[in-house]
């Protein structure tokens, strides 16, 4: 018996070493290199750098540009926010009588699959103000007099941006809604219909309860995309015109990568961290809770 | 039964506009990919050009451009090692957390969940410092290292199929005398293969799709991988749009190639990862 638990031991070891030493190297460490690296001015090679103490919170605190930025990032939250009923509707439709509804759900989750820098290049046709398509679109139904500069203009820049965020990600949230509607038991929604539920009746008292869970999951994972934005806008506008179209991840970035403020960025990614954290922790503790407890009823 | 046909009507109504909105950017880019210079002024962006103008002299160049191969090769090298690194060391973790019970367990598990949680890109921010120490800064080992690191979707689904395994099976093969390494590859291994699947075809996905790694790390031009070279490839097209539509479109193929054969195996590991949570 001894052997085997010596057994058991050496090969726990052994399989776990470098998985282990490969996680704390390179993602633990670093998470906790970030908090010790905001409290220093390094420029990311030289070997010297002092201590600032809370500097760096302060400068951050103080930045316009992050703040807008971090603003921008709200309107892809709302963006994908507004877009969680369509989603459902999406979902509920595609798991329900339809004909062709296999070819409807691959084409829904292509756009998720598909390289993100090759769509950005292609939105950035549709959207570009030499014939480009979409104005081309506005012209044939009689609207040019809506045609802006999509790309360059700071007021609207952000929103065309959010509409290809909601075109890459939205089929992911809804093949997540249908996997959730399709573990629903069939006996229950057939005893449903028996009684003489309607669509509406359905959707409402047995499948919105049931997925209420992955409604959950989809909110966070929605904070949690907004959070960190980031290859759309690199590619389609570099966070231009000035920082209109930037985020927190995209400023973040280009403060350590391209301004050489590793000390104010290491901050900057300190708050990403405990905004990601603390909104976990919210919806782990009060939100789930609320939940779970409403589904004991 | 008229009801039912009206309602039937209006949902294929609501599926076939979704159907083009998916599409209406990869034709479009597709139309003026066929495109001579003169036709993409003189035709609707909205439109193929006619038959007899229909030009390949886009798509040759992109595909005679020699960085577009070393891209290629980068790409598949980078994958092939990730990948077999992420399905060795994620079979082996989720097996061993979810069938073993043993000190500092706990902290094990709490230092994985970690890992998912951080922000991924501003954590470069710090890991840049730890790959150039280690003089991994503008090599293939770079993005490998840090995606065999950091990229932890496997284990959830490692995680949720390995708990549908029967426990006796472990047992029974330990009475017969299999040692832990025996049971691992010659039983829990081979059982897991639907779930390797998956999570080779979503790697792969990923991997292929992912700009911000190997731009950061690999700005050297024969380090250029399928998604950085569309990068340059549009930074030197400036302006001409049919011949970067070209690139576009080639960029775009080995994905949606891989995800019309295996999009089964796909879907069951994307719903499968969040489930989980």
């Amino acid at each position: 018996m001894k052997s085997l638990e010596k057994q058991k031991l050496r090969f726990i070891v052994c399989a776990l070493i470098i998985p282990m030493v490969l996680l704390i190297g390179f993602v633990v460490v670093p998470a906790f290199d970030l908090i010790r690296m905001s409290f220093t001015n390094w420029d990311g090679f030289s070997k010297n750098f002092d201590l600032i103490g809370f500097d760096n919170y302060r400068a951050m605190f103080k930045n316009k540009d992050l703040w807008l930025s971090l603003r921008n990032n709200a309107v892809y939250f709302f963006g994908h926010l507004i877009f969680i009923p369509i989603e459902l509707m999406f979902a509920v439709l595609l798991t329900s009588r339809l004909r062709g509804a296999r070819f409807y759900k691959t084409m829904v989750f292509m756009p998720y699959i598909i390289n993100g820098v090759a769509i950005s290049y292609a939105f950035s046709y549709f959207f570009s103000p030499i014939n480009g398509a979409f104005n081309e679109i506005l012209t044939m139904v009689h609207l040019e007099g809506l045609i802006r500069n999509w790309l360059s203009d700071p007021k609207i820049v952000n929103i065309v941006l959010t509409f290809v965020s909601l075109w890459r990600f939205s089929g992911y949230h809804v093949i997540l809604f249908m996997a959730a509607l399709q573990s629903l038991p069939q006996d229950v929604q057939e005893a449903a219909r028996v009684d003489g539920a309607n669509a509406w009746q359905m959707f409402r008292n047995i499948q919105i309860p049931a997925i209420m869970l992955m409604v959950d999951f989809v909110l966070f994972d929605n904070i949690r995309g907004a959070l960190q934005v980031f290859d759309i806008p690199y590619v389609m506008t570099s966070g231009g015109p000035g920082y209109a179209s930037s985020t927190f991840t995209l400023y973040t970035i280009d403060t350590a990568f391209k301004y050489s403020n590793f000390g104010l960025a290491a901050t900057m990614a300190v708050a990403i961290m405990t905004m990601i954290v603390v909104i976990y922790l919210i919806q782990n503790k009060i939100i789930h809770g609320l939940i779970l407890k409403g589904g004991e009823k | 039964m008229n009801r039912r046909t009206a309602q039937q009507g209006l949902k294929q109504v609501i599926c076939i506009s979704m159907v083009f909105i998916v599409l209406a950017p990869i034709l479009l880019t597709l139309f003026a990919a066929f495109k001579t210079k003169a036709d993409m002024v003189n035709t609707s962006p909205l439109l193929m050009p006619p038959v007899s103008r229909i030009t390949f002299a886009n798509f040759e160049k992109v595909l005679r451009d020699k960085y577009l191969l070393i891209g290629f090769k980068n790409t598949g090298f980078i994958l092939v090692v990730s990948i077999f690194f992420n399905v060795l060391f994620g079979t082996l973790t989720a097996f061993i957390l979810e069938r073993f019970e043993f000190r500092l367990k706990k902290v094990i598990l709490s230092l994985f969940f970690l890992g998912m949680l951080i922000p991924s890109f501003v954590t470069e921010i710090a890991r840049f410092k730890i790959i150039n120490g280690i003089g991994l800064y503008n090599t293939l080992g770079a993005p490998i290292v840090i995606y065999i690191a950091s990229d932890l979707m496997q284990l959830f689904i490692y995680r949720q199929f390995i708990s549908t395994l029967p426990v006796s099976l472990d047992e029974s093969a330990m009475l017969d005398g299999c040692s832990y390494f025996s049971l691992f590859t010659r039983i829990i291994f081979p059982l897991l293969a639907p779930a390797t699947a998956t999570v080779v075809i979503i790697k792969a996905i990923t991997i292929i799709n992912d700009m911000y790694i190997p731009y950061l790390y690999m700005p050297k031009n024969k380090l250029r991988t399928l998604t950085t070279f569309l990068m340059n490839y549009a930074n030197a097209q400036q302006g001409s749009w049919q011949k970067l539509a070209a690139g576009i479109i080639i960029i775009m193929l080995p994905t949606i190639v891989i995800y019309v054969f295996f999009q089964k195996y796909i879907l069951a590991g994307i719903a499968s990862g969040a489930v989980k949570e």
